[in-house]
């Protein structure tokens, strides 16, 4: 057995478990963590929004909620306001968190590190006071409900997220289209560039790399990703809320992005269901249980700073190639 | 004289503050030769090489590369135009493969702006990067880390990412600083050798190995061209002699 191998059957293993989870979850567990899984793949979205920035690029953002409540404020204000029906909606949501990503990227990737990090951080706090003072559009404190349109109206035919597995298999299709876009772009030539980018920039612009542009990619398609994010949350929430834009929830995604591993797809994913996990069923019994993720934070960047993914891409190889020396024996 | 030179470089200047690490360099170079700057620290030579790249912007003067004027432009575009550098603190891409390095560096010249095709599948610079590979004596480590290469390997690989940009002209900042008696002869072999098909500036300090491969040696001091000519002639100039050692009084 390879490395290859064996992570296609991971993979294999993790699709299968995705499409079957409304039916083969209440088999082992309530049913309400159908919807926990849900909402793990629309936040682990958020986690790979900021993975894309620090594990690709080299960037670290404070500020990836921005992006994921103007997603989120798209379609809340598109269909209460606008009257829009859901798919338009839903692409007003994306397209003005991606177009937000343009603007706050055009000024912040023209910085690196702590002064990147904390430009990003001005940023979602300016439109964080900014939906919480405008009432009339936003809902302030109390957020923005809505009641969601049809995803598709023919004739008698509807197809509407109030069936649960609509809503799941409309989250998974989403979610699983934007990994294939991610997927796709790291193995391109563009991708390769954010990784030499993230290597030594000075070094990337003297073989010709236009290190800004470069980088602006990757924060508006990073931008783009966590307004998927935002959108499909509050499709799955029924509203939107100021609240999902302060820096409190772009932290988080930092969170679960290094813990899950960064520089790796699926990384964000693992770091985000453990620790939503973790939430669900420790945040009841114990107050403080934030103080356990603090330690599991350091003790990752110490001892494992590939995160998880990290230490099962370590595992795999050793085993891979502890099989392919027991066949050379044989 | 075919007329338009390679590098025309007139009254360029870099002041830091108050400290004027060029002061009016003038400098006409024509192809076809390999040039070498020497000078003691300080003089200004590395500088030079940052202006040129546009690594630094300069405070004065114009810069000419092949007749077109270069002087604003952003470093990603000279290299465009066929100028290429390597450092003098040696720095690649660590996490990635000397042949991954290699590849991103030709795939530059072919666009990097495209998200729909796969990498591996982009040939032309798959099969440059081998190409250099080989030309360097670096395949046997084409696929390690960059990181783990020694630092003679290291050297090497960063005059490989110069070459996979196809320059018209290489400018190579103590390309040899640091190696050992056999790398040296090595790598000033292999340099001798590319020099046949790219115009090369090198600034070192090893005065032997400069007089031994230049065909023209500049002689920088305080940020100022002190002197220029063929080895022989910097070797006997007065002026280089006192730029070197001092003033000597006694004599």
């Amino acid at each position: 057995m390879n490395v290859a191998t064996i992570n296609r059957a991971g993979t294999l293993l993790f699709v299968l478990f995705t499409l079957t989870a409304p039916w083969v979850l209440p088999l082992v567990v309530d049913s309400f963590w159908v919807d926990i899984y849900s909402e793990i793949l629309i936040w682990s979205l958020l986690a790979a929004s900021v993975n894309l920035l620090f594990g690709y690029v080299g960037l670290l953002s404070f500020g990836q909620a921005l992006f994921f409540g103007m997603g989120m404020y798209g379609v809340a204000v598109g269909i209460a306001k606008f009257d829009l029906s859901f798919w338009p909606a839903f692409a007003f949501g994306v397209a003005l968190a991606t177009g937000m990503a343009v603007i706050a990227g055009a000024l912040a990737v023209r910085l690196t590190w702590h002064y990147f990090a904390i430009i990003t951080v001005v940023f979602s706090l300016i439109f964080y006071f900014t939906a919480l003072s405008w009432k009339p559009v936003t809902g302030g404190d109390d957020g923005l409900p809505f009641s969601v349109p049809p995803i598709i109206a023919l004739g008698g035919f509807e197809l509407s997220i109030t069936n649960p597995n609509v809503q799941y298999f409309f989250i998974v299709t989403m979610v699983g289209a934007c990994y294939f876009l991610m997927h796709r772009v790291i193995n391109s030539p563009l991708g390769r560039a954010f990784v030499t980018v993230r290597e030594n920039d000075t070094r990337a612009a003297l073989i010709g790399l236009n290190v800004y542009l470069i980088r602006l990619s990757a924060f508006v398609l990073a931008g783009f990703v966590a307004g998927v994010a935002g959108a499909l949350f509050a499709v799955f929430g029924r509203y939107a809320s100021a609240s999902y834009m302060f820096y409190h929830v772009s932290g988080e995604a930092v969170v679960w992005a290094i813990i899950g591993g960064v520089g790796t797809l699926f990384g964000p994913i693992v770091g985000t269901g453990l620790l939503i996990v973790l939430r669900e069923e420790l945040s009841s019994v114990w107050d403080h249980y934030l103080l356990l993720v603090g330690v599991a934070v350091i003790v990752t960047v110490i001892f494992a700073p590939r995160g998880l993914a990290g230490v099962y891409n370590l595992i795999v190889q050793r085993f891979a190639s502890n099989s392919t020396r027991k066949t050379e024996e044989d | 004289m075919t007329g338009v030179p390679l590098l025309d470089v007139s009254e360029v200047s870099k002041q830091f503050g108050g400290l004027s690490a060029l002061d009016g360099v003038n400098m006409s170079l024509d192809t076809g030769k390999l040039h070498a700057i020497i000078g003691p620290n300080g003089a200004g030579k590395t500088t030079f090489f940052n202006v040129l790249t546009g690594t630094l912007s300069v405070s004065g003067g114009r810069i000419k590369f092949l007749g077109d004027d270069i002087t604003d432009d952003a470093v990603h575009q000279i290299s465009h135009r066929g100028l290429a550098r390597t450092l003098q603190i040696k720095s690649v891409f660590g996490n990635m493969t000397v042949r991954e390095n290699l590849w991103i560096a030709a795939q530059s010249r072919d666009g990097i702006f495209s998200i729909f095709k796969n990498w591996k599948k982009c040939i032309r610079a798959q099969e440059k990067a081998d190409s250099i590979c080989e030309q360097l004596g670096l395949q046997a480590l084409a696929d390690q880390p960059a990181a783990n290469l020694s630092y003679g390997d290291v050297a090497l690989l960063e005059i490989g990412l110069a070459l996979a940009t196809e320059p018209k002209l290489l400018l190579l900042d103590e390309p040899i600083c640091g190696m050992g008696p056999a790398e040296t002869e090595q790598t000033v072999a292999k340099i001798q050798e590319i020099s046949k098909h790219i115009d090369i500036i090198i600034i070192e300090h090893d005065i032997e190995v400069v007089f031994k491969i230049a065909d023209l040696v500049t002689v920088m001091a305080n940020g100022k061209v002190l002197a220029q000519g063929k080895p022989q002639e910097i070797a006997a100039n007065a002026d280089v002699r006192t730029a070197y050692l001092g003033d000597d009084d006694d004599d």
